[in-house]
């Protein structure tokens, strides 16, 4: 009997899915409120707000009392608790930027109330991108998890999945820009990106460096799975050729190619990082403990059904 | 007030695992659920020189349960007494609790989608009746008691020989103490 990941696929989606839109509607706060921009971000909002959503979803479908989630907004000491707080006001704060813009909004001229929205949308957005990977960080058990660094990770991979987001989006409904305005937007999210790409890569060889070279033996199994074990292809094929140096590649080559190919690869790379952190688990094992479970029988073992 | 605590004598111990059937057959656990199993470190050594230690485990109801800080819903619980517990009424089954523990101590119940434990026996205890592994282990390896009566086996055995802790490093002060023979490991 292996040990199983206690949190598979819907937490690292999750993860994912939370960081982007955290990030989407931090890019969209900044630009309405450093720059004026806000338009061309309008629809991401929405989205964000969406995906946000669905990935609190995710988490409520995982659980194995499903009906019983509001539970989890009760004891407010616990992170995830804040955390179901945080995601629960996100989705609406998305939301509610996102009415500022159709056409048909009647709070459309409320500037004041959307720039207040857009502050609140900052603060939550960095907060949904954060406490993740505080949540991860905090436990002692997982000690490849257990490293402040976790929490900058997520949220510069959040930040950058986010602007990689809105800028495949910028522009598009209920945005009236025009063309020449939408370069400008596209080539700022553009440098935007190629910074946090270069500094989310240096972030992920800093802590698998770390976690390879200076910690205990579980840390650096777990890091030598990354680089050379069988973790490898999803490291440095996913996340660091396709979901970082690629993208960073296109990104600084020029303005104008690359397109929409860059944004896409920077998501992928996103994906892939939640996933290689959500299945990096492992405990330190107690002496016997690894072949005491090896001899368990598993769950179709013949013995069982010898007396049906 | 009572501080329950639970001592494992491993030179005692010959790792029979009456212990680990006990639990299951008194409590009513699921065929894939342990609450204290017994694992075997060894044989270590080049002979004749040889030595072999068996670790009987449970929840170790640490002092600084990691379990209870991270449970959203109020479930996991420790109480004055030092028992940590999971009300299953409470429970959604999110797994934070079992992310957190460093002992493997916390399951999931694949019927309810709580997460259950070893509570040492909760009930029992403070009737003044022995948890099941305890009652059940013929060689008296597992020794149970309140820490905060000075007459108690427990009280004096931790205070008055070299006991060891599990992962101590992480924190979690363990009150399951382990005494280990000389020659073992550990």
């Amino acid at each position: 009997m292996k040990e199983e990941h206690n949190w598979g696929w819907p937490i690292a989606s999750y993860l994912f899915l939370g960081g982007l839109g955290g990030g989407m509607i931090v890019v969209a706060g900044f630009a309405d409120l450093a720059f004026g921009r806000g338009e061309p971000f309008s629809l991401g909002s929405l989205l964000a707000g969406i995906a946000v959503a669905i990935g609190s979803a995710l988490l409520i479908f995982e659980l194995g009392r499903p009906f019983r989630f509001w539970r989890v907004l009760s004891r407010e000491k616990a992170i995830m608790t804040a955390g179901a707080w945080l995601l629960s006001f996100t989705i609406f704060t998305s939301f509610a930027y996102f009415s500022f813009w159709p056409d048909f909004s009647p709070w459309r001229q409320l500037v004041g109330l959307r720039h207040f929205a857009s502050g609140i949308n900052i603060v939550l957005g960095l907060g949904v991108c954060i406490y993740t990977g505080i949540l991860l960080g905090s436990l002692r058990a997982r000690a490849f998890w257990n490293t402040p660094i976790l929490p900058v990770l997520f949220l510069v991979s959040g930040i950058s999945t986010g602007v990689a987001a809105q800028s495949l989006l910028a522009g598009s409904w209920p945005c009236h820009g025009t063309a020449g305005d939408l370069g400008a937007v596209h080539a700022a999210l553009r440098s935007c990106d190629l910074a946090l790409v270069v500094f989310e890569l240096i972030i992920v060889f800093v802590y698998v460096g770390m976690m390879r070279f200076s910690a205990g033996p579980v840390t650096a199994r777990i890091a030598a799975q990354w680089l050379t074990g069988p973790k490898k292809w999803p490291f440095w094929g996913g996340l660091v050729g396709l979901g970082l140096a690629l993208p960073g590649t296109l990104y600084g080559l020029s303005s104008a190619a690359g397109g929409e190919t860059a944004p896409i690869l920077v998501l992928i790379g996103g994906v892939v990082l939640r996933f290689l952190v959500v299945y990096s688990d492992e405990r330190v094992r107690l002496p016997g403990e690894s072949e005491y479970y090896a001899r368990l029988p598993g769950p179709d073992a013949p013995f069982l059904k010898a007396w049906e | 007030m009572a501080r329950f605590a639970m001592i494992m004598d491993t030179r005692r111990c010959i790792g029979c695992h009456s212990c680990t059937v006990a639990c299951k057959v008194n409590n009513g656990l699921p065929l894939d659920m342990i609450y204290n199993p017994v694992f075997t470190s060894g044989p270590t050594g080049v002979f004749p020189h040889v030595s072999m230690t068996f670790y009987p485990l449970l929840c170790m109801h640490c002092k600084n349960p990691p379990c209870v800080g991270c449970c959203p819903s109020g479930a996991s619980r420790q109480e004055a007494d030092g028992i940590v517990w999971v009300d299953q009424n409470t429970c959604i089954g999110c797994k934070a609790c079992i992310q957190a523990c460093p002992y493997r101590a916390r399951h999931q119940n694949a019927e309810t989608g709580t997460v259950q434990k070893c509570d040492f026996c909760k009930e029992r205890v403070r009737e003044g009746l022995e948890a099941f592994c305890v009652e059940t282990c013929h060689q008296r390896a597992r020794i149970f008691g309140d820490l905060d009566d000075p007459g108690s086996a427990v009280s004096q055995m931790v205070n008055g020989m070299n006991t060891l802790q599990l992962l101590p490093e992480i924190g979690t002060d363990p009150q399951v103490y382990y005494i280990v023979s000389p020659g073992g490991q550990g």
